[in-house]
């Protein structure tokens, strides 16, 4: 008897057993390990020696790429989180408008979130050559001589942001669920009134996508300060280490110059200053968030007024 | 609440030992008792499959030992490191920077003495210069590669110029450079705006410059007069327009044809040749003021046995095959053989594209590189390949001798 109720509360846990595990072993375990590294001085071969905060005093007081790093990263995630957010935006709009061969648009603009990112470095760094890249070509046409984008130190950065912009798709698909979900009666009623498109977009559209602009923003933040692979297949952190991004210096910390705890000290204060970012975030979307069930009867209130 | 929680914990843990429990059985057996080899490798596709073909070979001859091939590619020196940290590092691994996993591999001079004296003098001798440390050797050579001078001989046709030979001084450079600028248009020279700090030491070198000395002291000597000139050259070279620097390696531009020559290891004749390119290879132009010939770095590579490995005498009879005549002789086209007698068997110095690296490798006995030297080389190299760049990006072209002094404080 008592076996069998064990066995009943027990089962969903069988059923959650294989991601607990996984979760256990491949996200927790290697997240506490990090950090009990950051306090070592951990090199590749030999063994660790405890150093307390050693790694942290070190960013903080000598390391002066921590700063230069940080500050490109800040640069990156300032210019290239809302500048993503309003291209996919943009496209979600267009692909959601009553189009002939719409479906035919909204798979080539996903496509590029389908190609690997390394592809996609290899292939923004032909197009960006200075030399005989494609976009220096065409803006040739139009009488303007581009810049060595991926030489100049000013032009790098924009480079990046650019070819990252490549990736827009799966933010503009989620855009794209979500304002299909909006009910077409609420523009029927707008169009009545004579509310123009773009009063429209402004009046409705964007107050009713402000969860998906949320979780779109946290979401963004978090992978611009993550971003590695292009920047270290693209410019290599160059030129002149404009591109140095912080998650790059981390992965080279680690992987190139062997020193696995100064790394896990770099980690740990990207996850604060994300966690920081997402909690400054979070707060004040009680300020521009509207969450249809929360505020349901207020409306209705509103609409009987009326 | 509390026993589900406690369930619950109890079983993920066991679990979890369950997964751990698997890895820890194996003792360096297969299942029908042959001694097991883990050999790493840094390639992929063709040339993996390759090397499958080959390490199917040697288990055939053998019924006591079984190699198996673990294809790491690009995530290797991530692996290796991975593998060295947690005490489980492949029994055999290729190999290239002895200076930073020295320490987790095994010594094998006194392998190679029982082999008998011909052993170690069949490969060329700088080779080993590249794959030792402090008197030892870690590894046995594979393949390398030198640095020479590529020219397009259809360029020099049309500039109506003599083409390059292996006496040429850096003078001679410059002023077929200067010829092929003026008169086709196309850039006489490239060299790399962002040069592997590694591979660049050589023209310190040929000037009779280094980074550093023994000690590994870099001032008075990255920032020595003769290092200067070096720097020097090559940005007035850039900045008087008959050469230019390039964003990557300048095979580019040189297969492309808009640069009449450039400085590179042998890893592009193979698309040269499938190109139809009209070129030819001599040796690194030499320094005026010099007291010797050009030297060249090595790109080497060699294969190493891991100083915890359970199974050292198979590792190395695994070894020895695979840096037999026959495995050499098997790897032509992919590497340049480094047995004196496979080159001489195969008639590797006919073949005018492949003499200059070796009579560059007989010319460069004696060198260590700095990576050898300094213990934080990984750092100083970034470090030194910002100071190269800002010297020769074209953004910034700052004055050699305040970067090089700046590098050299520090």
């Amino acid at each position: 008897m008592k076996q069998k109720r064990f066995l009943k509360t027990a089962t969903p846990y069988f059923f959650v057993l294989p991601w607990i595990i996984g979760f256990l072993v491949f996200t927790i375990g290697p997240l506490i390990f990090s950090l009990i590294m950051s306090f070592f001085d951990w090199p590749l071969i030999g063994s660790p020696e405890f150093v307390g905060f050693g790694n942290y005093i070190e960013m903080f007081t000598k390391d002066e790429q921590f700063k230069k790093s940080l500050v490109i990263s800040l640069k990156y995630a300032a210019i290239f989180v809302p500048l993503n957010m309003i291209i996919a935006l943009f496209l979600a709009m267009l692909i959601t408008q009553p189009v002939k061969g719409v479906r035919v648009f909204r798979t080539i603009y996903y496509i590029p979130t389908v190609i690997s990112g390394v592809a996609v470095s290899i292939l923004w760094g032909w197009i960006l050559n200075g030399d005989y890249g494609v976009l220096n070509y065409l803006l040739s046409l139009i009488g303007i001589d581009g810049p060595k984008w991926l030489v100049d130190p000013a032009w790098a950065i924009v480079a990046v942001i650019i070819a990252s912009a490549f990736g827009v798709g799966s933010m503009m698909l989620i855009f794209y669920t979500d304002i299909k979900n909006i009910p077409i009666d609420v523009y029927e009623a707008a169009n009545l009134d004579g509310a123009t498109p773009a009063r429209q977009f402004f009046s409705i559209t964007l107050p009713i996508i402000t969860p998906t602009i949320l979780f779109n923003l946290i979401t963004s933040i978090i992978s611009s300060f993550q971003q590695v692979t292009l920047v270290m297949l693209l410019t290599g952190g160059g030129p002149l280490k404009s591109t140095y991004f912080y998650g790059l210096m981390t992965y080279n910390n680690a992987f190139k110059h062997h020193k696995l705890g100064y790394a896990s000290a770099n980690a740990w204060v990207m996850f604060i200053i994300i966690l920081i970012l997402t909690a400054l975030v979070f707060k004040s979307s009680s300020a521009w968030v509207f969450y249809e069930t929360e505020a349901g009867g207020a409306k209705q209130k509103k609409g009987g007024k009326k | 609440m509390k026993k589900k929680l406690v369930a619950m914990l109890a079983l993920t843990m066991a679990a979890t030992l369950a997964f751990t429990g698997c890895g820890k059985k194996e003792d360096g057996k297969t299942a029908d008792g042959k001694t097991k080899v883990r050999f790493a490798s840094w390639d992929t596709a063709e040339d993996a499959d390759a090397q499958q073909a080959m390490v199917d070979k040697f288990n055939e001859q053998h019924d006591d030992i079984e190699v198996v091939l673990e294809a790491y590619g690009g995530e290797f020196d991530t692996k290796i490191a991975a593998g060295m940290g947690a005490k489980d590092t492949p029994d055999v691994m290729y190999m290239w920077n002895y200076p930073a996993y020295a320490g987790g591999l095994e010594p094998l001079d006194s392998y190679m003495e029982e082999e008998g004296e011909g052993y170690k003098d069949n490969f060329y001798e700088t080779l080993w210069d590249y794959n030792s440390l402090d008197g030892k050797v870690y590894g046995i050579p594979i393949g390398f590669t030198t640095h020479a001078l590529f020219y397009n001989k259809d360029i020099f046709a049309e500039a109506g110029i003599d083409e390059p030979t292996n006496d040429w001084t850096w003078d001679d450079v410059k002023e077929a450079a200067k010829a092929i600028e003026s008169k086709t248009g196309k850039k006489g020279f490239s060299f790399q705006m962002k040069p592997d700090p590694y591979d660049y030491e050589m023209y310190l070198w040929s000037n009779d410059a280094a980074y550093c000395d023994e000690e590994g002291n870099l001032d008075g000597n990255l920032n020595s007069d003769k290092s200067k000139e070096v720097f020097q050259m090559f940005q007035d070279m850039a900045k008087e327009g008959y050469a230019v620097a390039t964003e990557k390696s300048g095979t580019d531009e040189f297969r492309a044809g808009s640069t009449g020559m450039y400085v590179y290891g042998s890893w592009s004749i193979n698309s040269f040749n499938e190109d139809g390119l009209n070129y030819g290879v001599v040796d690194i132009p030499a320094f005026k003021g010099a007291s010797h010939d050009s030297v060249s770095i090595l790109s080497s590579s060699g294969i190493s046995m891991s100083a915890d490995s359970k199974n050292k005498e198979a590792a190395w009879e695994f070894i020895k095959f695979w840096t037999s005549e026959e495995m050499n002789k098997e790897r032509i086209g992919r590497e340049l053989p480094v047995l004196k007698t496979v080159v001489e068997t195969e008639g590797i110095m006919e073949q005018p594209e492949y003499v200059a690296f070796y009579t560059m490798l007989e010319q460069s006995s004696g060198y260590t590189p700095a990576s050898f030297i300094i213990d934080t080389w990984s750092e100083l190299s970034s470090d030194l390949s910002l100071s190269f760049e800002r010297v020769y990006n074209p953004s910034a072209l700052e004055d050699v001798s305040a970067v090089l002094d700046e590098a050299a404080a520090k």
